[in-house]
């Protein structure tokens, strides 16, 4: 039995939680490593809460809070990093809405005036929200020109007949066209409270001197009305789901999804490790047998990733060749099916353990990478998750594995979209060259 | 809040050595996290491919991993991911690193292949069959990239005859021509310690690290090397315009024209002309904050001259992806923030942010071990000397408002550019 040798909680184990009156959850880490600073602010709203006819809301909101309020005007965000040596952006995903600075650790604090400052005084203003529809409409369209975008899109849409998975989380065009600033508004203030969101400082200061600052900056914001729960439950499926997507590439590509449970379900650890061994690294088992013995794809991955409801298990080919893509699916479920009668060896196993472990510690170096595990964990679940995380994956045993492929990566429970050619004919050129 | 004028920083000690056969080594102590990560470099990359075999150093880089003397593919594969740990080889247009990145309780591992596969790789037969296919199929599925296809054309037209107006990774037709021996030639040619330099970073102690060094890479003969040689590329004196259709959402518009080395003096002036243009933090450049910012033309707008500059002088580029309605406004829009910085002078407070910025933000580079790690070899390549730390705010602060407008006449130019239209377009120049 393999045994992981660096427990994970000295991920969280210098970390602080505090919780303000007014229900802020405020996560600490000291790291003296760099003189920097990442402050992260994370709120609990994501595409998962968004209704039909309003998708795209929690992700043009985010593109909002750098519009300005009162106090910080439009690019006076953007400006203030500019002055001060920074760096900043901002991501919006299923469960969660994330917004980061990075500062030299002698100047950072003003990234607290601002994340308390658009907390509640983002502007609307018509004419700014206009513009911006156009920069959010130019992103959904750089996203169906990338040749995983339509494929992604139709496998959730498909997969999710009920739960708001199924949605895009930059939205469905016609919604995004058709949004008005008001409406945008009164989701900004359901949402938008500091009892929905969770504060990360992770870097070079000194937490008791913070806290009181903190404490200061965002004390005196009232919390709001609790966040409306998302009650949508996707009811289980009953046969396998197929969608074509034409496209202009002569390339196939696939995207395969299979329900899968949450973030900390019993079978999650397992549904993690199966991922790895599949896909992760050269010597993985769908490496070897599609990229290099049959050599029908260019890559090949698989993945299991945490979120908040039941999710999806993807796996994704791109074709090559002559290969069918009815060939490269053909490869993929018999190599399941061997893993779920078994066949995975106690040294796979093993080897998939070492490199979630490696990964842990390997991909924690920077201030912001620590401000991410945690913000995104205390938003999903709680930070406690992190403590028990390595254990409960040094549990997972090679039956647990066979079982959870068993049980989820089976044909009634897939969905299988498949981007094929349109026929259409590009690389037309015109050309005109004088020198 | 006043911005300290020289930025904070971070600091280390390089500690720097070279074996008796040539190796150079450069060591930096980082305690912070467990790990190692360690760069084999070789200067020598995709700009030495013959013409009739552009693609050999990419697919030299690719087969490192696929079997050395005393081991098969899958046994390296199956080495360093039972510890957790990635090895990778990579080639650009001037040099070949493979890199490892382990926990430091595996540095000996890490050591042991990074050396193997650099000195003992066997270019399998069967793994050059299989790389050229992987090769070709993986530049068919590039092509269903808009952006890709625009910055390919734009090299093209850029670079002319000069080595880097390939893709580095080739063409279908040159990439049928290269032979196992090539490979073997190649790698035989250049893979020689006195044309190579080792850096290792992380949690470890240097009196440790270099009898580990010494004995992995020590072996490894000294042998004289010459390189090809090549003309420089040359400025366009005119406007070379290319239009590709492809069915797709957005055009994506590539403008600019030859740049700069990474060893012009200039480089500074222009990096603050960067910030100032088309950089910074945000939308605040010029160029993001008019087209994205005002217009809501774009997503993904920018420009830069110092991005690319290398050995060989880069590309200035100024891109857009956009609806193609808004072709008209937004070639115009960059053309026009061009010719604005070439002919009117930058304020001060524009100069000042740009500093303030590009001082501030240097110690973002050095935050982790691999970024270090790649530091300390462009810090040799580029002959940035290890005291570059210290001296690059000096380089920045220097910069005055005369410095851009000079910089900008010179390397910069509305009228004589390559525009690459890639999308839904039915122009023909």
């Amino acid at each position: 039995m393999s045994s992981l040798e660096i427990p994970s909680a000295f991920a969280t184990e210098d970390v602080r939680r505090t919780v303000l009156d007014n229900g802020l959850v405020v996560l600490t880490k000291e790291v003296h490593t760099s003189p920097i600073v990442t402050s992260m602010i994370w709120y609990r709203v994501g595409s998962r809460n968004e209704e039909l006819g309003q998708t795209g809301k929690s992700h043009f909101l985010e593109h909002m809070l750098f519009k300005g309020t009162e106090r910080f005007k439009k690019g006076q965000i953007d400006l203030l990093t500019l002055k001060n040596g920074g760096g900043n952006n901002a991501f919006t995903s299923h469960d969660f809405t994330a917004y980061y600075f990075n500062f030299a650790s002698d100047r950072w604090e003003v990234s607290l005036e601002i994340e308390a400052d658009r907390m509640v005084n983002c502007a609307f203003e018509p004419d700014e929200f206009e513009a911006e529809k156009k920069v959010v409409i130019e992103e959904l369209k750089t996203g169906l020109d990338s040749p995983w975008g339509l494929p992604h899109q139709e496998e959730e849409a498909v997969a999710f007949k009920v739960h708001p998975y199924r949605n895009p989380i930059v939205g469905w065009l016609q919604d995004v066209e058709r949004a008005t600033a008001e409406e945008q508004q009164a989701y900004y203030r359901r949402y938008y409270h500091p009892n929905n969101a969770t504060l990360v400082l992770a870097g070079d200061f000194n937490t008791e001197r913070i806290l009181s600052k903190v404490a200061r900056t965002f004390g005196s914001i009232p919390s709001g009305p609790p966040a409306p729960r998302m009650v949508l439950q996707e009811p289980g499926q009953r046969g396998e789901r197929i969608v074509l997507v034409r496209w202009r590439s002569k390339v196939p590509r696939l995207a395969i999804g299979y329900h899968a449970p949450e973030i900390a379900h019993p079978n999650s650890y397992a549904l993690q490790m199966l991922g790895v061994l599949l896909s992760e690294g050269k010597a993985s088992r769908l490496y070897q047998r599609l990229v290099e013995r049959e050599q029908s794809v260019t890559f090949v991955s698989a993945e299991y990733g945490e979120s908040k409801d039941p999710t999806l298990f993807h796996v994704r080919a791109e074709g090559r060749g002559e290969h069918s893509v009815t060939e490269i699916e053909a490869s993929i479920y018999d190599e399941l099916e061997r893993v779920a009668s078994g066949e995975v060896s106690q040294h796979e196993l093993d080897r998939a353990k070492h490199q979630v472990e490696a990964h842990f510690i390997l991909s924690r170096e920077r201030t912001l990478d620590q401000a991410i595990l945690l913000g995104q964990i205390e938003t999903l679940l709680g930070i406690d998750y992190i403590d028990s995380y390595l254990s409960r994956i040094n549990a997972v045993t090679v039956e647990d594995v066979a079982a959870v492929c068993r049980e989820y990566l089976k044909e009634d429970n897939r969905t299988v979209a498949t981007l094929v050619s349109d026929g259409s004919e590009q690389d037309g050129e015109a050309e005109d060259e004088t020198d | 809040m006043k911005p300290t004028e020289l930025g904070l920083r971070r600091t280390f000690d390089v500690h720097s050595h070279v074996l008796a056969n040539g190796l150079k080594v450069l060591l930096v102590e980082n305690p912070s996290i467990p790990t190692v990560s360690m760069n084999a470099s070789v200067m020598a990359g995709a700009r030495f491919d013959p013409e009739s075999k552009a693609g050999l150093a990419i697919m030299a880089s690719r087969l490192l991993d696929e079997g050395t003397t005393t081991r098969t593919s899958l046994e390296i594969a199956d080495a360093i991911e039972s510890v957790g740990g990635a090895i990778d080889a990579d080639a650009s247009f001037e040099r070949m690193v493979v890199s490892a990145g382990v926990l430091s309780k595996d540095v000996d591992l890490g050591l042991e292949l990074l050396s193997d596969l650099t000195l003992h790789p066997m270019f399998p037969q069967e793994y050059v069959d299989k790389e050229k296919e992987r090769t070709l199929a993986e530049i068919a599925s590039a092509q269903d990239r808009p952006q890709v296809v625009a910055g390919w054309a734009f090299n093209e037209l850029v670079y002319q005859d000069h080595p880097l107006h390939r893709p580095s990774h080739g063409y279908p037709q040159t990439l049928e021509r290269i032979e196992r021996n090539d490979l073997i030639e190649f790698h035989k040619k250049y893979f020689v310690p006195n044309n190579a330099l080792l850096s290792v970073v992380g949690d470890f102690q240097v009196s440790d690290m270099l009898p580990k060094i010494e004995k992995a890479f020590g072996s490894w003969p000294a042998q004289p090397i010459s390189f090809p040689t090549y003309p420089q590329p040359v400025r366009q004196t005119g406007k070379r315009t290319k239009y590709i259709r492809m069915p797709a959402q957005q055009l994506n518009i590539y403008l600019g024209h030859l740049g700069i080395a990474r060893t012009n003096p200039d480089f500074y002036a222009l990096q603050v002309l960067d910030t100032i243009l088309g950089g910074g933090a945000g939308f605040t450049a010029r160029i993001p904050q008019r087209l994205r910012d005002e217009l809501g033309l774009a997503y993904t707008t920018f420009a830069s001259i110092t991005m690319t500059a290398g050995l060989d002088p880069g590309r200035f580029v100024a891109f857009i992806g956009t609806s193609p309605e808004n072709m008209k406004l937004a070639t115009e829009g960059l053309v026009n923030e061009i010719r604005r910085i070439i002919e009117e002078p930058v304020t001060i407070e524009e100069l000042q942010d740009a500093k303030d910025y590009l001082t501030g933000s240097f110690v973002f580079a050095f935050e982790s071990s691999p970024q270090i790690a790649r530091f300390l070899v462009h810090a040799d390549v580029y002959g940035l000397g290890f005291d570059y730390i210290e001296k690059y705010p000096q380089y920045i602060c220097a910069v005055t408002v005369e410095d851009i407008s000079r910089v900008a006449k010179k390397y910069l130019d509305s009228e004589n550019y390559t525009l690459v239209v890639v999308g839904p377009t039915n122009a023909t120049d």
